[in-house]
């Protein structure tokens, strides 16, 4: 009976194509790629078609005219504005976690008792949903009881009634506070582990040769952790880029314009204007931003993922 | 190095003041959410721990309870409407299902085509990493404005049929997951020596036996790895559930329903805040061994 069974089988799977064997790559990629296909390649290439059309506001009409939505993207004053803000967005969230991430891995890179529930601890703030981290900082940045407003206060830094996230000038100040606080630990924990892969000997030789703490971080530490700060700096500034919780949960874009980013920015033309091919085109133009700096980043830094 | 011992001491009040620095948000958060109102929004003052602690919050929210029953029963006579829009429970298991749902189709395509990315030689290898890292750095945004008409084609945006809005986020959940999945699982099937599925094969066991039978348990601790970031990641997910569903409110979506025009709920918002994170909490510190790798997409080892 068995046997019988196995001759069917062997003689089904000689049967099937080469293709559909598992010998052949095809039916193992077969639902990622239908996946990605389906829920990623799809809508993308429905965001180009789209962008090509431009929308008569009054009809609702689509008129195909490719390049009309490309030309307002490079004519829109608030484009740019959001390029810049997407740009301080990222260059000041990174650097403040870069340095402290390297700062508090070394600071906590010790294997003495009780150094392994402070990294744990430092760990937490990673699976915090984003939109939940922005409503603990509106919480905490409320200018009339919120902890840190009250403490500003107290150290007389702030004037009274003064609103952090209300006030053009401060409130990126306030989104980037909520961003740092998630994201260093991604920092420290990648730190962490780079110092942990290091070889000893050369440290040991530093130390009989009498360098400084200081000359064995700069000499030694951060120019053999190149690799995994390069790879940490790729991946975090691409989630920079493309980040929108914060920003929508605790100023969603404003006061005004001061708070808008590229991709927020993309949302509001969609849906406060339902100008699907103009937001679709913004979205584009932020995915071409991604695409550029990552390239040229891997290119400089030589990074592989 | 060794540090003299004013110097190691100088250190570990250091680390244990960075780290509280770091915990206090989440420290701040819980507390808020035991604060009576009258401690929560004291105008005057910071109200430290001077307050009677209070359920209520995590009664209305997690117990369906109506807020305005509660009051009256303690006497307070403080009458509140609209109690049944703060039960969060619906939410919660709405996220449940959708965040275990999209674990399950992710690990699944994910760890098949890590096997054939890690194991056969084909062409456009290299070009298929490179699409599927390329999903990784694509913004939501830019695929969710087609995607919201698609899905309302589809019938999976705002429609009756629960079981559609489930299979619609579960599915775009996935899709966002995948990248880091599959790059995490290459990493573990790259550090298995190819010899062990060749003995495997030559013994006479076919492809597929080799990977359920010889190659599978030996990346056990990836799946496990990759499974909690992707169930981390889609129990955290808040603009594709903001943008895709109307009937669906994952959790992070849900709290921000608190915020309302005659204020916003912060009892509420910080008791299911608090909730919502501490499944996270204790899956994240299980597979802390093989987290620097699933953040760096299997590039970095621990």
């Amino acid at each position: 009976m068995t046997q019988v069974i196995t001759e069917t089988r062997q003689k089904w799977q000689m049967s099937l194509p080469r293709f559909l064997t598992a010998e052949h790559p095809f039916p193992w990629l077969f639902p990622a790629s239908a996946l990605m296909v389906v829920f990623g390649l799809y809508p993308l290439f429905k965001a180009v078609e789209s962008s090509l059309y431009r929308r008569n506001a009054a009809t609702r009409k689509l008129i195909f005219q490719p390049e009309f939505n490309w030309m307002k993207v490079f004519q829109d004053d608030r484009v740019w504005d959001a390029l810049f803000n997407t740009l301080l967005y990222t260059g000041v969230a990174l650097t403040f976690q870069l340095v402290l991430g390297i700062l508090i891995a070394l600071l906590l890179d010790s294997d003495r008792k009780g150094y392994g529930i402070l990294r744990a601890i430092m760990t937490l703030p990673l699976v915090i949903p984003p939109a939940v981290t922005a409503m603990m900082f509106l919480l905490m940045l409320n200018g009339s009881f919120g902890v840190i407003s009250r403490g500003l206060i107290a150290m007389g830094l702030m004037p009274h009634n003064f609103s952090i996230l209300g006030t053009s000038s401060t409130a990126m100040a306030g989104v980037l506070l909520a961003e740092i606080w998630q994201w260093t630990p991604f920092m420290v924990l990648i730190m962490l582990a780079g110092l942990r892969s290091l070889p000893k000997e050369p440290f040991e030789a530093a130390a009989i040769d009498g360098a400084s703490a200081v000359q064995v971080f700069f000499k030694l530490t951060l120019p053999m952790m190149s690799k995994v700060i390069s790879i940490a700096v790729l991946i975090r500034g691409i989630d920079l880029m493309r980040s929108f919780d914060y920003v929508k949960v605790m100023t969603d874009s404003g006061p005004g314009t001061a708070t808008e980013t590229l991709t927020s920015y993309a949302g509001r033309i969609y849906f406060g204007n339902a100008d699907f091919p103009y937001a679709s085109t913004v979205a584009l133009f932020t995915l071409i931003l991604v695409i550029l700096t990552s390239s040229i980043f891997m290119r400089i830094f030589k990074v592989k993922l | 190095m060794e540090l003299s011992r004013s110097r190691q001491l100088l250190r570990d009040v250091l680390a244990v003041l960075v780290t509280a620095i770091f915990a206090f948000p989440m420290f701040w958060w819980a507390l808020s959410s035991i604060k009576p109102i009258s401690a929560m929004f004291d105008k005057d003052r910071v109200v430290w721990f001077d307050f009677e602690p209070t359920l209520i919050n995590y009664a209305v929210t997690l117990f369906g309870r109506s807020r305005s029953q509660l009051a009256i029963d303690d006497g307070l006579g403080m009458g509140v409407a609209g109690a049944d829009s703060y039960d969060s429970r619906q939410s919660i298991i709405d996220t449940i299902i959708v965040s275990v749902g999209a674990t399950g189709i992710t690990i699944v395509a994910a760890t098949l085509a890590a096997y054939a990315i890690s194991r056969m030689q084909f062409r456009g290898r290299g070009l298929y990493l490179n699409w599927v890292l390329g999903q990784r750095f694509l913004p939501p945004i830019a695929i969710i404005i087609p995607m919201v008409t698609i899905y309302k084609m589809a019938g999976m945006r705002d429609t009756d049929n629960l079981y559609m809005g489930y299979i619609g986020l579960i599915m775009i959940y996935a899709l966002i997951n995948l990248p880091i999945a599959l790059l995490l699982m290459k990493s573990f099937f790259d550090d298995v020596p190819k010899e062990i599925d060749e003995a495997a094969m030559i013994d006479g066991a076919s492809r597929w036996t080799t990977f359920t039978r010889v190659t599978l348990p030996m990346v056990k601790g990836g799946i496990a790895a990759s499974a909690v970031l992707t169930f981390v990641f889609s129990w955290t997910e808040f603009l594709l559930s903001l943008f895709l569903t109307t009937d669906i409110r994952t959790i992070p979506v849900k709290i921000q329903t608190f915020v309302t025009s005659t204020g916003n709920e912060w009892g509420f918002i910080t008791a299911l805040g608090t909730a919502a994170v501490i499944p996270s909490f204790i899956f994240i510190l299980l597979v802390q061994r093989h987290l620097v790798r699933g953040l760096t997409l299997g590039s970095l080892k621990e």
